[in-house]
């Protein structure tokens, strides 16, 4: 799989590369912001968004909590409709199955929209290896196949790449030489891509929505290439993640508000597809041969898991991306995985199954709620941040000289004696260190901190020091204020504010 | 072949009913309940109720759709009759010179008589030759030409159904798409749609079902948004009646 952008070995390490990059830090923001501001736009517009979003959260609620009887329903649904239903556990059983159908197919190419479910099973790959092309058709899945990367954005996968980085890819391609011009370039793929259409066996697509009551698969998209690989090749493979159920096209009604909204700040994407199996033995286009393959690959995990469940509600607009303070800054590639963002920082580790592998993604957080704030079925996915620190703490994969620290802490706070002679000690020790008020070495446990800030010194006088004398005035002195004492503040607050209004203000202390 | 092609697709089956078993057993176990046999009780089932009383008049839903439809970049024109469509069909082909033309074969349709107003252009009607391989048909089209089973209003969308007389190429691979919708199929909310696809039933519906709210798009590309990339990049709504 071409890893991309995952050459660090850390979020830190790949994020650093990520803030290095210019034109990668300008192009997410100015996404993010486009499409964050789109969403707002749209969402305004609509009205009652809290009550919509609270619908969605629901309907997704009431499917994960009775996934057995929607997808079992489904499942049989779709069978009577025609579909080949398969299931895979695990990512390796979903290749297993693909190639199967693909060599029964006598496949040459495979035309693929876009599907986050194929990036996670890095399946492009494993055709190859059999001597099938796989061929992306969605115009940034497309762009990103060619330079062997992997998706930076869950709607705009191709967001770090300029007119002239893709014109050279494509060009390349078309083996002369295509203008940095978005009209040509988009002119050269469609082009392209109606020779590989009309000559693929096999088509494949993800899944949107799969309605249980029906057994019909739904698809949202705006460049028409979905409708592409599922109208022309004689054979339709879908990948479904198990947990991409709503009971029915009524509840499809909430969905279709909630996501080309979310994404992209739209009305409906230009295309919304039902498809309910092969084609009928009158109709003279669409797929002979439909296969839908369940996939589990880590989702089932979080059934039943109290602080994770919400996480299979997840409808994969990327309205948290564009939210996250984090995201904006160091883009997606940086993540590591194929989901990136906050999504990504929970959902990688969760289906893993490896908090200890991915432990650094969660941290790469503030923790500020953003996301939980743009998901239009409200995961709380910054509480769930906060689960995956703990469990990697609990499963001691914290960091020793953290736990060294916290507990170094806990036995200084927890006695008033012990924080007092702390506190005397490092009035004396910080002579060593402190110039002109404030401390800037970058020595030991400081280094982190003092690369970009500087710490404050520990005053002369604590307000621990003081309390005594404090406490005292509180009891007695200001029980009744002294008429006199009264007036002499008063003087002196108008005294300051004239002061003030001259511009000799500040309030210096010390 | 053909015997071992169904053997395989056999034995997948009944991997694939084995495994189904194993499979919701394991998720009924994960939610801790028995497994579930009986639907559940749903009181959230589609939209809010405010949402579902909610409609337009016929002018206020010609006067959105057509706001929608313009503001991605399609095309609307108001026309009375289906005379006046032909008139446009006919004035838009000479236009653009469209040497191809497509259109499903619906009695609608073979109203217009296109095949006669359009001497210079060779009309095709969908799926009339089973020898024709209609998928190339369509794709080599200048001119896709359908009838909208629905429209929606407040996504200013048209939706299209497949059937043996309606192809979903038709919509979809011609350069230039032409959407003819009777104003009595235009509603307000998409639920209302989607309504009468939960009322069919599985076995009733068809193997596609597509809503069109406009060009093909894509802003992949420096956020440049392209129109045309895959679907047809000019389409016509005319709202008749």
């Amino acid at each position: 799989m071409g890893t991309g952008a995952k050459t660090g070995a850390t979020v830190k390490a790949r994020a650093d590369l990520a803030l290095n990059d210019e034109f990668l830090r300008k192009a997410v923001r100015f996404t993010t912001e486009r499409l964050r501001n789109g969403k707002k736009k749209a969402t305004d517009e609509h009205g009652n968004w809290e009550e919509w979003r609270e619908r969605g959260r629901q309907i997704r609620l009431h499917t994960i909590a009775h996934l057995d009887y929607y997808l079992n329903l489904f499942v049989n649904n779709a069978r009577a409709n025609g579909v080949h239903v398969h299931f895979a556990n695990t990512a390796e059983e979903a290749v297993k199955l693909t190639l199967d159908i693909a060599e029964h197919a006598g496949a040459k190419s495979v035309v693929k929209s876009k599907s986050m479910v194929s990036e996670e099973l890095h399946l492009n790959h494993a055709l190859e290896s059999i001597g099938v092309e796989a061929v992306e058709t969605d115009l940034g899945e497309y762009i990103i196949q060619l330079a062997g990367e992997m998706p930076s954005h869950i709607v705009i996968p191709a967001i770090h790449k300029n007119r002239y980085q893709i014109a050279d890819l494509l060009s390349k391609e078309a083996g002369y030489t295509l203008p940095p011009d978005t009209t040509a370039l988009a002119g050269f793929v469609r082009k392209k891509m109606r020779e590989k259409f009309l000559e693929a066996e096999i088509g494949m697509t993800g899944c949107n929505f799969a309605i249980a009551e029906t057994g019909s698969m739904v698809l949202f998209e705006n460049e028409g290439n979905a409708r592409m690989v599922s109208t022309v090749p004689k054979t339709q493979i879908t990948l479904m993640g198990m947990e991409r159920i709503i009971p029915s096209w009524a509840d499809l009604e909430v969905m279709a508000t909630l996501l080309p909204r979310s994404a992209t700040g739209q009305k409906l994407t230009m295309y919304m597809s039902g498809i309910t199996g092969p084609r009928r033995a009158e109709d003279a286009d669409g797929p002979d041969e439909m296969h839908i393959i369940i996939i589990d690959n880590g989702r089932s995990l979080q059934l039943g898991d109290p602080e994770f469940q919400e996480l299979l509600n997840c409808i994969r607009c990327g309205a948290c991306l564009n939210a996250c303070p984090v995201y904006r800054h160091i883009g997606g590639h940086a993540y590591g995985s194929t989901y990136s963002g906050p999504i990504g920082a929970v959902l990688t580790p969760s289906l893993n199954k490896n908090i200890a592998e991915w432990d650094d993604i969660a941290n790469a957080s503030s923790l500020c709620g953003a996301c939980y704030e743009a998901c239009p079925v409200k995961i709380p996915l910054h509480d769930m941040l906060v689960y995956l620190r703990r469990r990697k703490v609990e499963s001691g994969n914290g960091s020793m000289m953290e736990s060294i620290g916290m507990q170094g802490f806990a036995a200084v706070m927890g006695s008033s004696a012990r924080l007092g002679g702390v506190l005397r000690l490092g009035k004396l020790g910080q002579k060593l260190v402190v110039r002109s008020g404030v401390i800037k070495t970058k020595l030991g446990p400081l280094k982190g901190w003092n690369t970009y800030r500087v710490t404050p010194s520990l005053p002369k006088e604590s307000f621990r020091d003081r309390w005594d004398t404090l406490d005292q005035e509180l009891k007695h002195g200001l029980k009744q204020m002294d008429p006199t004492m009264q007036n002499r503040m008063e003087e002196l607050v108008k005294k300051r504010e004239q002061e003030e209004k001259q511009g000799k203000g500040g309030h210096g202390h010390g | 072949m053909a015997d071992t092609h169904k053997q395989w697709l056999e034995k997948l089956e009944a991997d694939s009913r084995a495994k189904q078993e194993q499979f919701m057993n394991d998720i009924a176990a994960k939610l801790r309940h028995p497994r579930m046999a009986l639907k559940p009780q749903h009181p959230f089932r589609g939209a809010p109720d405010f949402w579902n009383a909610f409609e337009w008049s016929v002018e206020e839903r010609i006067k959105q759709f057509t706001d929608n439809f313009l503001s991605v970049g399609g095309h609307v024109a108001r026309l009375e009759t289906m005379d006046e469509a032909k008139s446009f069909i006919v004035q838009k082909a000479d236009e653009m010179s469209a040497k191809y033309v497509v259109r499903q074969n619906q009695p609608e349709l073979d109203a217009l008589d296109l095949e006669g107003a359009l001497p210079a252009s060779k009309v095709s009607v969908w799926n009339t030759d089973s020898e024709q391989y209609w998928r190339a048909r369509a794709a080599e089209a200048d001119f896709g030409i359908v009838l909208a089973d629905h429209a929606v209003a407040y996504t200013g969308s048209v939706t299209v159904l497949s059937a043996e007389n309606k192809g979903r190429s038709v919509s979809l691979l011609p350069t230039v798409l032409i959407i003819i919708i009777p104003i009595e199929r235009l509603k307000t909310r998409l639920g209302e749609v989607l309504a009468t696809f939960d009322e069919a039933g599985h076995d009733h519906l068809p193997a596609g079902i597509h809503f069109i709210s406009g060009p093909s798009r894509s802003s992949d590309i420096e956020n440049d948004l392209t129109i045309g990339v895959h679907g047809p990049g000019i389409v016509y709504a005319l709202l008749v009646g």
